[in-house]
């Protein structure tokens, strides 16, 4: 008798591994997150779809951010933008403009049939390398070439260079998914376009990109199916070269941003006093804010005393206004939003629509740490907007863009439910 | 059973591997991102918005807040009687806001501007303005017309360099000192911070100072006007005024005869008096002569700026700064002395005290005596013989007071030591004050207790010496010396006032009265030496002490002497005692009787009609009372004649008219009775003159003879006893005047001996 039992609760366990069936339990237990679906099925070969229906929560906190991240841009850019720009509604309303623009780019592409993406990527990464050439070939700015001027708006080359190595190894990973543990699978192509596009950013130069291209590249073929100790053994590398260049000195604008790091409160020269100027007034502002905050609008420092407040430092000036308290709960739905992203991602029909939802939305998470330990002077000062809060209209709608992809993932994935 | 179920387990783990790598490796992603990194993050905001939170708004606000300091007014000192004594006037203070400063060639026309108007050094002024402040103090205290020339700087920035905000004028004060050197080592004086450095300025800071009000400004980065900048401003709020006990009549009346002291008896190192309330404690005047003016406390006396040029370049530095504190040292609290014979009063109180004496015990004197195999003299070599105590005091006589020091004994003598208030601070409120030298318990030797006895070999502070001759006088009471009545706030009301306190009774009311007969009697019979003044019951005793373990001054006698006399009147009724010293004489004479107490006298003469003190005659005295003289003119001679008589004048009269129109001496009061008063009819008769005779060396009844006899009026001053010997006239022998011309004849009692 004992051992009957026993087979049969082995049977319901191995059941329960069952891929299919857990995630068909789990979405009947999400049923109330979800929007009544449709009953159509998607047509192959077709761009745009109705399919089924988006993923309603992972929209509402898309919005919910986007409208939060509106109202603290504009409180923390208008009286930069009065004393700068002698209107104080000038940051915002181009950010409005934007973002419309943005939303309706996001909703578009969440009918696109993201799989079409699968045969374009390596012509996506392509475009990437090619922006990041002609970057350079650009004057830029004050030994800076990070931006590709057309006009009405600007064209930030490692925001699609971000995009691109995260298509490319979703592209990659689910073409090879069985072959991942071999290194000329995962090692020597990661080695390659991450190598590539490093050095390209390198020249720029744009250490903060390559920091978060790095990051995601490890994250892409680590849950791609790289093996971990090739993933120990690039580390180490990345760790090696960043030391030798460091030791060489040739990475003198690093340094330079590196220097005063964690030191903004106590400096002793002049030199040093300008150096951490930006990040010691966000230590201000942040001390400032308390628990409670000083209320909307209520930023002291936000009064040019934080340099260009509507971008990298805005969190700075959120925390002052908004407290410790208001800063938990725009994390804790920036966690939302990551944690709902990358399960819904999972539910994907195929391989390449997991791996690319939760590439796009690992990316918002990882710079959303990044960007506060900057402005709280655990990280070095190099430059990582916060999604959906900084100022700046092409990363704004590359952003909304890649949400409308996840959208679109968001689609296929509630499919499985019929 | 068990091994295929594994089996089957473990291939199906395989089958569906990579699909469940993706899960796990998921799994541990969302892990990383959401508890490493948003728990790195989350800690890290929680750090500075709790932990660190009010470190870092405090340097938020000192960035955003230009803080401007408003002086508040200094409060006003003021004598008893409500006359200004110090006190602060408005004027300006240039400051400077060099974060305003849009480029290097405002920087430069500002600082040349500046530096022009103030006589600055052109780089230091251009340093300042280079600094990252909303608030630099460029001058301080500056005058209307420096103002003016500030105000064209602002001008011209604006309009040439188009540079505002720059450069500010505020609200400044500066102190005032209207009686200049007036009780100067009392009052002290301020520094540059308006900060009190010297005297009750020092003493009082704290309530003279008021609080600097703040304009506080939120400004942006730039430190320019935003559409949304706040402003408050904190009040500055005036100081305290203080009311001194000090009274500005007396004070000038004591410094007045101080500086003649000085002057007559080439004193060396500067005299000393006290006037106190014996009953109060309240001080009432206190001089250290030389002062200095407060307006400008650091000018050296010509005679300093002398010495200090005589002396070696590197020195000199040094010297000028003790030649200061040497000119601010307030001598009557800071500095110690022997007291002398004036300390007898506090050893015969003990003695009476203790019933280890009365008026009938008699002393022996040889001219000296042995202690412990050491011969001490007297003052009178020869001896003074047998004498009661009574005349031990007067005779001030050393080997009488050895043997009252031996009754005492060392115990009993320290026991009344520290009871007069010797061995503790007084508690004046002045600073610096100085503690006593004594010797320490079982320390006190039998020829130290002798020389103690005459108060030699010991120091103690003048104040400290004027408190227990206040105690002496007043019933034994040793009250607590203060020169502060009260303290009002700017509106007048008042926030503190200092009454009466007193510390302890030393000596029994019955020993004090007593001590004031003794007193008296000395007075009475030494007459000027012990300060013996016409018409008010004195008591005193006059002190000499050998400087010992001092540097020694240049003086020309063998020793250095401090010279010193300690009263108080009336005694029957005391009211004010004083204490006069004069550190190293080096004139005529050293004692105390010659020295000081004339000027005690001086002082208290015009000090008690000034206090209203009742004076009363003796019988004697009374023969010698001054009389009035009033306006006789303008009426028929018959009529000024009666009221001439009236007054006790007998009348002459010059010149046929029939009315007064003029007499000699004019309305004038100190005039001796049955003096002659002469009228004048018409103008031919006032051209004639007599010759003015020599009124030296006679007495007062001779005077007044010779002074009839010429038709001339005489003024007595100085011990008008029958004893008395005119001393000295004011205006010479041989001085042709006109009839009636009062002359003013001063006496010294032929009686008197040096007994110090």
């Amino acid at each position: 008798m004992a051992p009957q039992k026993r087979m049969m609760l082995k049977a319901d366990v191995n059941r329960i591994y069952d891929e299919e069936v857990y995630s068909e339990q789990k979405i009947r237990e999400e049923k109330f997150f979800v929007r009544p679906t449709r009953q159509r099925k998607m047509k192959k070969g077709k761009l745009f779809s109705v399919g089924m229906g988006l993923d309603l929560p992972f929209c509402i906190i898309i919005l919910v951010l986007l409208i939060i991240g509106m109202i603290m841009m504009f409180s923390a850019s208008y009286a930069y933008a009065y004393y700068n720009q002698g209107d104080s509604y000038y940051y915002l309303v181009r950010q409005l403009i934007f973002a419309v623009i943005g939303v309706g780019i996001m909703f578009v592409l969440s009918f696109f049939n993201y799989n079409k993406l699968h045969k374009v990527a390596p012509v996506v990464l392509a475009i990437s390398y090619l922006c990041l050439l002609v970057v350079l070939v650009l004057p830029g700015s004050e030994g800076v070439k990070r931006w590709i001027p057309l006009g009405i708006f600007n064209i930030q080359p490692s925001e699609i260079a971000k995009f691109a190595i995260i298509l490319f190894f979703s592209h990659w990973c689910s073409k090879y998914y069985n072959k991942m543990q071999f290194a000329r699978y995962s090692v020597l192509p990661g080695v390659i376009v991450f190598g590539s596009t490093a050095l390209l950013l390198f020249l720029e130069p744009h250490y903060s990109g390559i920091v978060i291209i790095g990051i995601l590249s490890v994250v892409m073929l680590y849950i791609g199916g790289m093996q971990t100790k090739y993933l120990g053994i690039g580390l180490g590398l990345i760790v090696g070269v960043v030391l030798i260049l460091a030791v060489t000195n040739s990475l003198s604008y690093a340094m330079s941003r590196l220097d005063g790091w964690g030191q903004a409160l106590e400096y002793t020269t002049d030199e040093m006093w300008w150096t951490t100027y930006q990040t010691r007034n966000s230590l201000y502002a942040i001390g400032s804010g308390g628990l409670w905050g000083l209320g909307l609008g209520q930023s002291r420092m936000k009064y040019l005393y934080i340099p260009e407040p509507q971008n990298d430092f805005i969190f700075a000036v959120v925390v002052e206004e908004l407290g410790l308290v208001g800063a938990l709960m725009i994390l804790l739905i920036f966690a939302l939003l990551v944690w709902r992203g990358i399960t819904l991602s999972l539910r994907a029909k195929d391989k390449f629509g997991k791996l690319l939802g939760i590439g796009l939305t690992s990316q918002i998470g990882i710079q959303v740490v990044l960007n506060i330990l900057v402005i709280t002077d655990w990280l070095p000062n190099t430059g990582i907007s916060l999604p959906f809060f900084s100022y700046g209209g092409s990363s704004l709608i590359m952003l909304l863009a890649q949400m409308g992809l996840v959208l679109s993932i968001s689609r296929t994935a509630n499919i499985e439910r019929q | 059973m068990q091994s295929p179920g594994l089996k089957n387990n473990s291939k199906k783990r395989a089958e569906k591997g990579p699909a469940q790598r993706l899960r796990q490796r998921t799994a541990i992603l969302i892990l990383l991102i959401l508890v490493l990194g948003f728990g790195a993050a989350v800690l890290r905001l929680t750090y500075l918005t709790t932990v660190q939170s009010s470190e870092l708004q405090e340097s938020a606000v000192d960035l955003q807040l230009a803080d401007t300091t408003v002086s508040a007014k200094r409060g006003t000192i003021y004598d008893a009687n409500g006359n200004v004594l110090a006190e602060s006037a408005s004027v300006w203070q240039v400051v400077m806001s060099p974060v305003n400063f849009k480029n290097d060639k405002q920087r430069q026309a500002a600082a040349k501007g500046l530096s022009e108007i103030f006589d600055l050094e052109y780089n230091d002024v251009l340093d300042d303005t280079k600094q990252q402040s909303h608030y630099v103090v460029v001058k301080r205290r500056i005058e209307s017309d420096e103002r003016e020339k500030v105000l064209e700087l602002i001008d011209t920035l604006k309009k040439d360099y188009s540079c505002s905000g720059v450069i500010q004028l505020l609200d400044d004060y500066k102190r005032y000192y209207p009686k200049n050197s007036l009780a100067s080592s009392v009052i002290g004086f301020t520094g540059s911070d308006d900060q009190g450095l010297e005297g009750i300025e020092y003493e009082y800071d704290s309530y003279l100072s008021g609080t600097p009000g703040r304009i506080i400004t939120a400004q942006n980065a730039r430190g320019t006007d935003m559409p949304f900048r706040y402003e408050q401003n904190v009040e500055s709020e005036d100081g305290n005024n203080v009311y001194l006990t000090i009274d500005e009549t007396i004070q000038s009346i004591c410094e007045k005869y101080m500086q003649k002291g000085v002057e007559d008896n080439n004193v060396l190192n500067k005299g000393v008096c006290i006037a106190m309330d014996v009953n109060t404690g309240a001080i009432l005047a206190m001089v250290t002569t030389d002062g200095y003016d407060l307006n400008n406390p650091y000018e050296l006396s010509a005679k300093d700026k002398k010495k200090i040029k005589s002396t070696p370049k590197k020195k000199q530095a040094e010297a000028e700064s003790a030649a200061l504190s040497n000119m601010w040292r307030n001598k009557a609290v800071a500095d110690t002395y022997m007291p002398g014979s004036v300390f007898k009063m506090c050893v015969a109180s003990a003695a009476l005290e203790e019933n280890l004496v009365n008026e009938k015990t008699s002393f022996t004197c040889t001219g000296s005596i042995s202690v412990e195999g050491e011969t001490i003299h007297c003052s009178n070599i020869s001896g003074h013989g047998t004498q009661n105590f009574v005349e031990a005091i007067s005779n001030s006589c050393n080997p009488a007071f050895i043997q009252i020091g031996q009754m005492l004994g060392a115990g009993k003598f320290r026991q009344y030591y520290q009871g007069f208030g010797f061995s503790d601070k007084t508690g004046i409120d002045l600073p610096g004050e100085a503690d006593d030298e004594f010797w320490a318990e079982g320390k006190m030797g039998g020829v130290d207790l002798a020389v103690a006895s005459f108060g030699q070999n010991f120091a103690i502070t003048p104040i400290q010496m004027i408190t227990a001759c206040a105690a002496v006088s007043n019933g034994g009471y040793v009250v607590q010396p203060h020169v502060v009545s009260k303290i009002t706030d700017s509106k007048g009301n008042v926030i503190k006032s200092v009454d009466k306190k007193v510390k302890r009774q030393v000596i029994s009311d019955d020993t004090s009265k007593k001590m004031k007969e003794y007193l008296e009697y000395n007075t009475e019979r030494q007459g000027a030496a012990a300060g013996y003044i016409s018409g008010y019951k004195v008591a005193g005793k006059s002190g000499t002490t050998e400087k010992r373990g001092v540097t020694k001054f240049e003086s020309s006698f063998s020793e250095d002497y401090i010279s010193s006399f300690c009263g108080y009147a009336p005694a029957d009724d005391p009211q004010i005692a004083m204490l006069v010293f004069f550190d190293t004489p080096d004139g005529d004479a050293y004692y105390g009787s010659q020295v000081s107490s004339p000027v005690f006298i001086n002082i208290m003469s015009e000090v008690l009609p000034y206090l209203d003190v009742k004076t009363s005659y003796t019988d004697e005295e009374l023969g010698y009372v001054d009389a009035s003289a009033g306006d006789y003119t303008g009426v028929s001679v018959d009529e000024a004649k009666t009221a001439v008589e009236a007054d006790g004048f007998t009348a002459t009269v010059k010149g046929n008219g029939s009315t007064v129109i003029s007499q000699i001496p004019t309305v004038s009061s100190g005039l001796q009775k049955g003096g002659s008063i002469v009228l004048y009819t018409d103008s031919d008769s006032q051209s004639e003159t007599v010759s003015v005779p020599s009124l030296i060396g006679l007495s007062p009844d001779e005077v007044n003879d010779v002074a009839s006899a010429y038709g001339l009026n005489v003024s007595f001053s100085g011990a008008t006893t029958s004893s008395g010997t005119s001393s000295s006239q004011n205006i010479e022998a041989g001085t042709s005047v006109s009839p009636g011309t009062v002359i003013t004849v001063s006496f010294a009692d032929s009686s008197s001996t040096l007994n110090e």
